[in-house]
């Protein structure tokens, strides 16, 4: 997403008919500059592109540094081959051509596709890096096409003469049955030193390398959105009906685990552990409930304990709609996500629900395979009652009130 | 370093103008990225002898400072050391956005040639009359005094005074009672 000011030099000279690279070298380039245009344009909505000829007559610019990409596309029609390329005219005109950009804030960036051999020394080359590295200008370089009268040194030293912390690269590319563009799109040139290749580039990778899409659902987002959403829509819906299903098992469980805990061990302990238990501590749950008449109640939770991450993270969405159901659930379900710092005031609600005898019998009533005769659950019942006179009766009588009309009117 | 002193008592109603530089628009062509310009400018790191700004591909430099106010500069303080510190010096008030290429189209507001005396940190005083008006100053370094292909700047101090403007965010609403 840097903000940037660049100019594509473009060799257009006689060389460029040759057929090594396919269609034609110049076909090629002309792909390249193209993805490159839509890459720069999309990757900062304020980046400008130009694009000058380096043969032909002369040095030329074409394109004035614009963000108009329909102006960058068509400035490619109608070149003509001709002439030989120019290197270092080249680079000074693309140089003038960004120094009097519009928007000073930009960086600038020279991107040069060298299919020619080159004319200039080793020494101007690297004098003109030179200037350019005091301009702060970044460079960037495609070596295609024969490598003679040692090109590729050349061009390493003029890249080393530019390069200031890495912000200028040069690709190699040899002829081969690999499109110019599709070497291209894997390299910083194109995916911006390293920032993570912007969506175009991204897209553009996909569909060259053919094959699956990779998109979620197997669907382009781009070509069909409505689709895509209609699909991701659906997918979460069931995975949060689900979730919710599970949640309301795994409260279950962990309430009655609850009972038989307090028995032993202070109500401040346990309180701490019902909040955590509820959410990670699956697997002591499943320690404890051995009964084979619970095995339904294992079932849920290793159905919760299946989707431990994503059930914590949707608790507080799914409370609210599990509460417009079943009033006593909701207050179980909040009490399990309370703060240990709420402990006292809590620790009384849960010591009331647990000692309304009524109102604990109907929680087991509605779990399924659950039988209230079950002497293991009478058993859970009975340490609730005995816990019961440990709080005091004050509380405990007003709020068996309470709870009293709860589950009468739900019934 | 007496003399340093006197020179800076002299100017009682002119002060450091560090605090009114507008760091984010700070820049400097042809730094050499590990000594950059907040070696030279910035508090602590301009009294450190250690850390200096240093050109890169060549000895000159091109410095343009905004400030957050408009300022009236009065002398400038440049330390560096005797062989690679810089010798001349010319200054542009209101120039925004100067290359190397254009730098010498525009005659400066003021030109300074350092010597060894004023690499110490004596200051240099400046045409007062030119710089009366001034929101963005323009420091090019030509050239270092033993011509060496690195010019190394220990430290870069302003000092001058404030024009009346309105600090914006000084303001603050009237309470009501």
């Amino acid at each position: 997403m840097v903000l940037e000011a660049t100019m594509i030099c473009i060799d257009n000279s006689e060389r460029m008919r040759n057929g090594d690279y396919s269609p034609s070298r110049f076909q090629a380039q002309a792909d390249a500059v193209n993805l490159i245009c839509g890459a720069k344009t999309q990757s900062n909505p304020e980046n400008t592109v130009g694009v000058l000829i380096m043969a032909g007559k002369g040095v030329r610019v074409l394109v004035t540094p614009t963000s108009d990409l329909g102006k960058l596309l068509a400035c490619m029609h109608g070149l003509e081959i001709g002439g030989e390329m120019d290197l270092a005219a080249g680079i000074q005109v693309a140089q003038l051509a960004l120094k009097h950009r519009q928007n000073k804030k930009q960086q600038q960036r020279i991107i040069v596709f060298a299919g020619s051999p080159i004319k200039p020394d080793k020494k101007s080359l690297e004098m003109i890096g030179r200037k350019l590295k005091k301009n702060s200008v970044a460079l960037d370089i495609v070596n295609f096409g024969e490598d003679d009268e040692g090109k590729t040194e050349k061009l390493e030293a003029l890249l080393a003469a530019v390069n200031n912390n890495d912000s200028s690269h040069i690709v190699h590319v040899p002829a081969g049955p690999n499109a110019l563009s599709d070497v291209l799109i894997s390299t910083p040139i194109f995916t911006g030193d390293g920032e993570g290749g912007s969506g175009f580039a991204a897209a553009a990778a996909a569909a060259a390398a053919g094959g699956v899409s990779g998109f979620e659902f197997g669907v382009d987002p781009n070509l069909d959105p409505e689709l895509a959403l209609a699909l991701r829509v659906s997918m979460e819906e069931e995975r949060a009906r689900q979730e919710a299903a599970a949640k309301k098992a795994a409260e279950e469980a962990s309430k009655q685990e609850k009972g038989g805990e307090q028995q032993s061990s202070s109500q401040d302990a346990t309180m701490t552990e019902h909040a955590s238990g509820a959410t990670s501590e699956a697997d002591n749950k499943r320690n404890d409930l051995s009964d084979d008449d619970n095995a339904l109640l294992q079932q849920a939770l290793a159905m919760s304990m299946d989707e431990p991450a994503s059930s914590h993270d949707v608790q507080d969405t799914e409370m609210s709609d599990a509460a417009a159901d079943d009033p006593e659930l909701a207050l179980a379900l909040q009490l399990s996500v309370q703060d240990s710092a709420k402990d006292s005031s809590s620790q009384a609600d849960v010591s009331k629900l647990l000692a309304d005898q009524s109102f604990v019998s109907s929680i087991l009533a509605s779990l399924p395979g659950v039988d209230p005769n079950d002497p293991s659950v009478k058993e859970v019942l009975a340490s609730m009652q005995s816990q019961s006179e440990v709080s005091s009766s004050n509380l405990v009588t007003q709020q068996k009130q309470d709870e009293d009309k709860a589950p009468n009117e739900e019934k | 370093m007496s003399a340093v002193e006197s020179a800076t008592a002299i100017q009682r109603s002119q002060v450091d103008l560090l605090d009114f530089i507008d760091w984010s628009g700070v820049e400097c062509l042809n730094q050499n990225s590990n000594h950059s310009i907040a070696n030279a400018l910035k508090q602590g790191y301009r009294e450190d002898e250690g850390l200096n700004l240093e050109s890169d591909a060549d000895e000159q430099l091109l410095i343009y400072i905004p400030f957050t106010q408009v300022i009236k500069l009065h002398s400038i303080v440049i330390k560096g050391s005797e062989e690679e510190g810089p010798k001349t010096v010319k200054l542009f008030s209101n120039k925004e956005h100067m290359g190397f290429s254009n730098v010498n189209d525009f005659p400066s507001s003021d030109t300074a040639v350092l010597s060894p005396d004023n690499l110490k940190g004596k200051p240099t005083v400046l045409k007062y009359v030119k710089f009366q008006n001034v929101r963005s100053l323009t420091i090019f370094i030509e050239d270092n005094q033993s011509g060496s292909e690195i010019t190394k700047v220990q430290k870069i101090a302003l000092h001058g005074s404030t024009v009346e403007t309105t600090d914006m965010k000084g303001l603050k609403k009237i309470e009501e009672h």
